[in-house]
C-alpha cells in the first residue's frame, strides 16, 4: 500500500523517540535470554556434574573406622566411600586442604590438566591455584612434601570451597583445596577420616534416609559426628542461589520492560491515531477498509517489536558463553558444553511482538471503530478535560502548580507510563544497593556487633573445666523444626555471663546470655516470639527437645538458638562441666589433632571484602541499566508533553514568557511524580527484598535483612534526578524549537 | 504617535520561490484609538500584525510602537516587548483547553508587573460566573470573552485582534465588538484589528485597506458608529 510509505517518514519524524522504546524492548529481550541462558546453563553444568560424579548426599566422621562398607551400602541403599582430609598451612595465612581421590563418591573431574597417576601429585581447585600463582608443572610446598602440580580439579562436594561449611563466602587468597593420592596420606599424621554416601533412592527424602542410615551407624556402635548434609552444605548449595536468582531475574525485568513499551506505544499509537482523524476519516471515506488500516497502523508497533527482538537476541547470544564462563569462575564446575536454546530466542523475539502487537492491535482496533463523519470532525479528545482534572480543586495553588498538576492529569496512561517507569527504574538501583548494604550488615556489622572472639575453636572430644584466659566455653548442636526439615540451625549454650557474645532486643539494650535467646531470622523462619514453647529435633540423635524461648535477639550473624550452657548440657543429658568449643580474643596453642576446626573472624571479614569488589560492580551496572531505563522513560514522556503542548508553549512565548519560564513549567510538570515514584519504589523494592531473601533463606540456609540505608537511598534518589536532569537537556531542544506560528495556525478551539 | 510603520517589507522563500507579503507598508495609528486592518486572504494583514505584536520580522523597514523600535530588538527584547505591552486575540481563542476559564486568565497574569483583578476582568468582560468551567463547556462568544480578559488582564498598550468575530455568529460578534470597544474606552487601550468584515471599519478611528502586501487605502473615519448599531 502507498500509505504504508510514510512508516518510515514517521518513525523519521521522531526517531529519538522510536529509538528509547526500541532499547527498552532490546533490553527486555536481551535481560531474557541471557538471564534465562545462564540459569539453564548453569543448571545443567551443576546438574550433569553432580549427578555424573556422584555428589554426596551426607558426609560424617566417626569415632571408629567402618569395616563393614558394603554391608551398609547394602543396608543404607547407597554408596559409601571413605576419605582423608588434612589442612596443611602453606604460610601462616594460607591453608589448603589436601582431599584424597576417591572412586565412588564426590569424583574428581579433571579441569585442566590429567588425573593423578601417582605419588608426589597434586590437582588443585583453580581459583586457588589462580590466587596463590600455581601453574600446571609448579610446585606446591605444604609442611614436609612437596607436590607437584598435574592438573586442577572440580570436586562435586566442594563447589564453593568454603573452609567452613558454615562460612559465607570463599577465600582463594587463604583457602583452597587439592586433591592427592589416598596413598600420600600414609604419610600424613593426623589427617581426617572421612565417610560419604550418597543414597541410590533419589526420591525418598533425605531427611528420612539420613536418619535411618544413623541408627544403622548406632545399631553397629559407631558415634558419628560433624554430621553435614547436602541440603545444608553452603559448598554446594550456595551455587543453586544463582542459578535461582538468575532464573528469578530472567521473567520480571523483562515483563517489566515489555509492559512499559506496551504502555507508551498504545500512548504513542493513540495520539497518532487521534491527531490523524481526519486523515483517517478521509481514507475511510475513500472507500478504505478498517483492516487496512489497522494493518498500517499496527505495522510501527511490530517492526519495533521484531527489530528490538531480534537485536536484543543477537546482542545476548554472544554474552551466554562469556556471562556463564563468569559466573562459574565464582564456583568450581568443570564446563564441558554451554548450550543456546533456541526455544528462549523464540520467546525473546516472539514475546514483545505478542506483548506490542496485542496492546497495539486493542488501541488501533477501538480508535478506529469511530466512523468517518466523526473522524473526519477531527481530533476534540485534545480539548476533553477528564473527571480526574474536573474533580481536582487548585484555587489555593500557585499558577505554576496548577499548570504542572493538571499538565500530568491531563493523560492518565502517561502519567501510569511515567509512575510506573521511574518506580521500575528506582527499584532495579535500590535492589543493587539493598543487596550490598544487607550483605555488609550481616557481614560486618552484625557480626561484629554480636561476636567479640577473634577465633572460634572446635573440639573432636568433648572437653572438660574451664576455659583458658581470654577464651569462653561453648556446646552447639545441629537441630531442625518438627514442622519443617527444611530449616536447620544451631542450638548454642554459652557461658551465662559472657562477654563475648552480646545480642541485643530490636530496641538495643542488650539481652542476658542466662536464658534462651532466639536471633531474629530463624524466628521468622519457624514463627516462634518470646515466650513461646518449641519443641526441636536434634539431628544427633533424632530425638525432640523442648525449648522456652526468652527473647528474640536482634542480630543476623546466622541463625541461633543461645541458651545458657549448663542448661544445654542438662537438656542434652552432656556432662555438666562439659563444652565443644571455644571462643577467644587471641590465638591458642590448641594441639592440631584436638581439633575439628578453627574460624577467624578477620578471615571472614577479608573475604568478605574480597566478595563485596565484584558486589560493588554489579551494583554499578544495575545503577546504570536503570538510569538507563529511566532517561528513556523520562524522555518519552517529557517529548510526549512537549508535543502535546505545542500550541499552549507556542502561545506562552507569544504572550512574553521566556525559556526558562516555559521550560519550568513544561518540563519540571514531571518533578513530583517522579519523587513520588521514587518514594513508592521505596516499599515496592522492601517487599521485592523480603520475598527474595525469604526465597534465599529456603534456598541455601542465608537469611538476610532488608535494610535500607539512608544513604544509598539518598544516592539512588541523586541518579534518579540527574537522570530527569539529563531527559530536560535532551528536550530543552524541543521546546526551544516550538514556533509561535503554531498557535496562530491553529484552527480549533 | 503611538504606533509608526515606515515602509516595512517582508518576504518568504520557499524553494526558489520568492512570495513578497509585505511591499513597503507604512501606517500609523494614535495612542487610545482604534485601527482596523481590512483586506483579502493573502494580503498580507496577519504578517502585518505578527511584525508589530513583536512575533515576526520584517526584512526591511521601521517599526516603533511608542517610541520603541522593535524592528532592532533582539529576541530577548522582543519578549519582555510582548510580556509587558502587547495583547493579543485570535480567531479562534486559542484557550489552553486544560486550564478553567480563571487559570487561562492567570496564564498571562502570572507574568504581568501590575495585572489587572481576574475577577475585575471576568466582570468587565461578562463572564465572572464562569470562572471554573473549563473551554469546552464555553460557546464561541464566552470562550472569546475568555481571550478578550486574557489579553487585557495585563493592561496592554496594545491590543491585536486577529479575526476575532472570524468564528462568531452575528449576534455573537456583535457583543464582542462591543466589548472590545468598552476596553477601549475604559483602559484607553489602543486596539488594532484584522478583519475580513469591512462593516466593522465603522467603529474604528483608523481603516487601512491592504491587498496583495500594499496598503491601497489608509483612512480616518469621521463617521464612528458605536459597535451595538454596526450591521451587516
Amino acid at each position: 500500500m502507498t500509505i504504508n510509505k510514510r512508516i518510515s517518514r514517521i518513525i523519521k519524524e521522531n526517531l529519538l523517540r522510536y529509538i528509547g522504546v526500541l532499547l527498552l524492548i532490546v533490553l527486555g529481550s536481551f535481560t531474557f535470554i541471557i538471564a534465562s541462558g545462564i540459569s539453564q546453563n548453569l543448571d545443567a553444568l551443576v546438574t550433569t556434574f553432580t549427578e555424573g560424579h556422584k555428589q554426596e548426599d551426607l558426609s560424617f566422621r566417626t569415632d571408629k573406622a567402618i569395616w563393614e562398607i558394603e554391608e551398609l551400602e547394602k543396608a543404607a541403599n547407597g554408596i559409601i566411600e571413605e576419605s582423608y582430609s588434612y589442612d596443611a598451612a602453606i604460610t601462616d595465612s594460607l591453608t589448603l586442604r589436601l582431599l584424597s581421590k576417591t572412586e565412588k563418591v564426590n569424583i574428581p573431574a579433571v579441569v585442566d590438566g590429567r588425573m593423578l597417576s601417582g605419588m608426589g601429585e597434586i590437582m588443585l581447585d583453580p581459583a586457588f591455584a589462580k590466587a596463590n600463582g600455581y601453574t600446571i608443572g609448579s610446585q606446591i610446598k605444604t609442611f614436609e612434601k612437596t607436590y607437584t602440580v598435574v592438573g586442577f580439579v572440580s570436586l562435586p562436594h566442594y563447589i564453593y570451597p568454603l573452609k567452613n561449611v558454615y562460612d559465607t563466602v570463599v577465600s582463594p587468597n587463604n583457602f583452597g583445596v587439592g586433591l592427592i593420592s589416598q596413598e600420600e596420606f600414609a604419610s600424613i599424621q593426623n589427617a581426617a577420616t572421612i565417610y560419604a554416601i550418597r543414597f541410590d533412592d533419589r526420591t525418598t527424602s533425605l531427611n528420612k534416609q539420613a536418619a535411618k542410615f544413623r541408627a544403622l551407624l548406632h545399631e553397629k556402635g559407631i558415634v558419628d559426628s560433624e554430621w553435614i548434609d547436602i541440603m545444608n552444605n553452603k559448598r554446594a548449595r550456595t551455587v543453586w542461589a544463582s542459578i535461582t536468582g538468575m532464573k528469578t531475574m530472567s521473567i520480571p525485568i523483562p515483563v517489566a520492560m515489555f509492559l512499559l513499551c506496551c504502555l507508551i506505544i498504545g500512548i504513542m499509537i493513540w495520539r497518532m491515531i487521534r491527531h490523524e482523524s481526519v486523515i483517517i476519516g478521509t481514507l475511510y471515506a475513500q472507500g478504505y477498509r478498517r483492516k487496512e488500516l489497522i494493518r498500517h497502523y499496527i505495522t510501527i508497533p511490530l517492526l519495533l517489536s521484531i527489530i528490538g527482538g531480534v537485536i536484543g537476541s543477537l546482542l545476548a547470544l554472544p554474552s551466554i558463553a562469556p556471562a556463564v564462563l563468569s559466573m562459574i569462575s565464582y564456583y568450581n564446575v568443570p564446563v564441558i558444553n554451554i548450550e543456546t536454546n533456541i526455544v528462549n530466542i523464540l520467546i525473546g523475539i516472539l514475546t514483545p511482538l505478542l506483548f506490542l502487537g496485542l496492546s497495539s492491535y486493542l488501541v488501533i482496533r477501538s480508535e478506529l471503530k469511530r466512523n468517518p463523519a466523526d473522524l473526519m470532525k477531527g481530533d476534540r479528545q485534545k480539548t476533553k478535560v477528564n473527571t480526574l482534572e474536573r474533580s481536582l480543586k487548585l484555587e489555593r495553588f500557585r499558577f505554576s502548580t496548577k499548570f504542572k498538576l493538571r499538565e500530568q492529569l491531563r493523560s492518565v496512561s502517561r502519567l501510569t507510563f511515567l509512575f510506573l517507569g521511574v518506580t521500575s527504574a528506582s527499584v532495579l538501583m535500590l535492589l543493587g544497593f539493598t543487596i550490598m548494604n544487607s550483605m555488609n550488615y550481616v557481614f560486618s556489622n552484625s557480626t561484629n556487633d554480636t561476636y567479640r572472639f577473634e577465633y572460634e575453636y572446635a573440639y573432636k572430644e568433648l572437653q572438660y573445666g574451664k576455659a583458658p584466659d581470654g577464651a569462653e566455653i561453648f556446646s552447639a548442636g545441629r537441630f531442625y523444626s518438627e514442622n519443617n526439615e527444611g530449616i536447620e540451625f544451631y542450638i548454642s549454650g554459652v557461658e551465662s555471663n559472657s562477654t563475648i557474645l552480646t545480642l541485643k532486643r530490636s530496641v538495643g539494650n542488650p539481652l542476658p546470655n542466662n536464658q534462651t535467646n532466639i536471633t531474629k531470622p530463624l524466628a521468622d523462619r519457624l514463627g516462634i516470639r518470646a515466650g513461646d514453647t518449641v519443641s526441636l529435633i536434634n539431628k544427633q540423635d533424632g530425638k525432640a527437645y523442648t525449648f522456652h524461648i526468652d527473647a528474640v535477639a536482634d542480630s543476623y550473624a546466622g541463625q541461633f538458638i543461645f541458651m545458657p550452657i549448663a542448661e544445654f548440657n542438662q537438656q542434652l543429658k552432656l556432662p555438666q562441666n562439659s563444652y565443644m568449643g571455644l571462643w577467644s580474643t587471641k590465638k591458642l596453642d590448641i594441639p592440631e589433632e584436638q581439633l575439628l576446626g578453627m574460624k577467624s573472624l578477620s578471615e571472614t571479614a577479608s573475604a568478605m571484602d574480597e566478595f563485596m569488589g565484584p558486589m560493588v560492580s554489579m551494583v554499578v551496572a544495575m545503577t546504570l541499566i536503570a538510569c538507563v531505563v529511566g532517561l528513556i522513560i523520562i524522555y518519552l514522556v517529557t517529548s510526549l508533553i512537549i508535543e502535546e503542548n505545542k500550541s499552549t508553549i507556542s502561545l506562552f512565548k507569544i504572550f512574553g514568557y521566556r525559556r526558562r519560564e516555559i521550560k519550568s513549567l513544561v518540563l519540571n510538570s514531571s518533578t513530583f511524580v517522579i519523587i513520588a515514584a521514587f518514594i513508592v519504589s521505596i516499599p515496592i523494592m522492601t517487599a521485592s527484598m523480603d520475598a527474595m531473601y525469604g526465597y534465599l533463606g529456603n534456598m541455601i540456609n542465608l537469611v538476610l535483612p532488608t535494610i535500607i540505608s539512608p544513604l544509598y537511598v539518598a544516592i539512588c534518589f541523586a541518579a534518579i534526578m540527574l537522570t530527569y536532569q539529563l531527559s530536560k537537556l535532551l528536550c530543552t531542544r524541543k521546546v526551544n524549537a516550538v514556533s509561535m506560528t503554531e498557535a496562530l495556525k491553529l484552527g480549533a478551539e | 504617535m503611538f504606533i509608526e510603520v515606515s515602509n516595512l517589507k517582508k518576504s518568504y522563500t520557499t524553494g526558489e520561490i520568492r512570495t513578497e507579503v509585505l511591499k513597503g507598508v507604512s501606517m500609523r495609528l494614535n495612542k487610545g484609538e482604534i485601527g482596523v486592518i481590512l483586506g483579502p486572504s493573502g494580503s498580507g494583514k496577519s504578517t502585518l500584525m505578527n511584525i508589530i505584536g513583536g512575533i515576526d520580522h520584517g526584512d526591511s523597514g521601521k517599526v516603533i510602537v511608542e517610541g520603541v523600535e522593535i524592528t532592532n530588538l533582539n529576541a530577548d527584547k522582543l519578549t519582555d516587548y510582548r510580556r509587558g505591552d502587547i495583547g493579543f486575540v485570535f480567531q479562534f481563542y486559542n484557550l489552553v483547553p486544560n486550564l478553567t476559564v480563571g487559570e487561562n486568565i492567570e496564564v498571562v497574569s502570572n507574568i504581568s508587573k501590575s495585572p489587572l483583578n481576574i475577577d475585575e476582568v471576568l466582570v468587565a468582560v461578562g463572564i465572572s460566573d464562569k470562572k471554573h468551567r473549563f473551554p469546552r463547556e464555553l460557546s464561541g462568544g464566552e470562550q472569546q470573552r475568555v481571550a478578550i480578559a486574557r489579553a487585557i488582564v495585563k493592561n496592554p498598550k496594545l491590543l491585536l485582534c486577529d479575526e476575532p468575530t472570524g468564528a462568531l455568529d452575528y449576534q455573537t460578534s456583535r457583543s464582542i465588538l462591543q466589548l472590545l470597544e468598552q476596553v477601549n474606552k475604559k483602559y484607553g487601550t489602543s486596539i488594532l484589528m484584522i478583519t475580513h468584515n469591512t462593516a466593522i471599519a465603522a467603529m474604528a478611528n483608523r481603516v487601512f485597506r491592504l491587498r496583495s502586501g500594499e496598503i491601497v487605502e489608509d483612512s480616518i473615519n469621521q463617521m464612528i458608529i458605536p459597535a451595538e448599531r454596526i450591521e451587516w
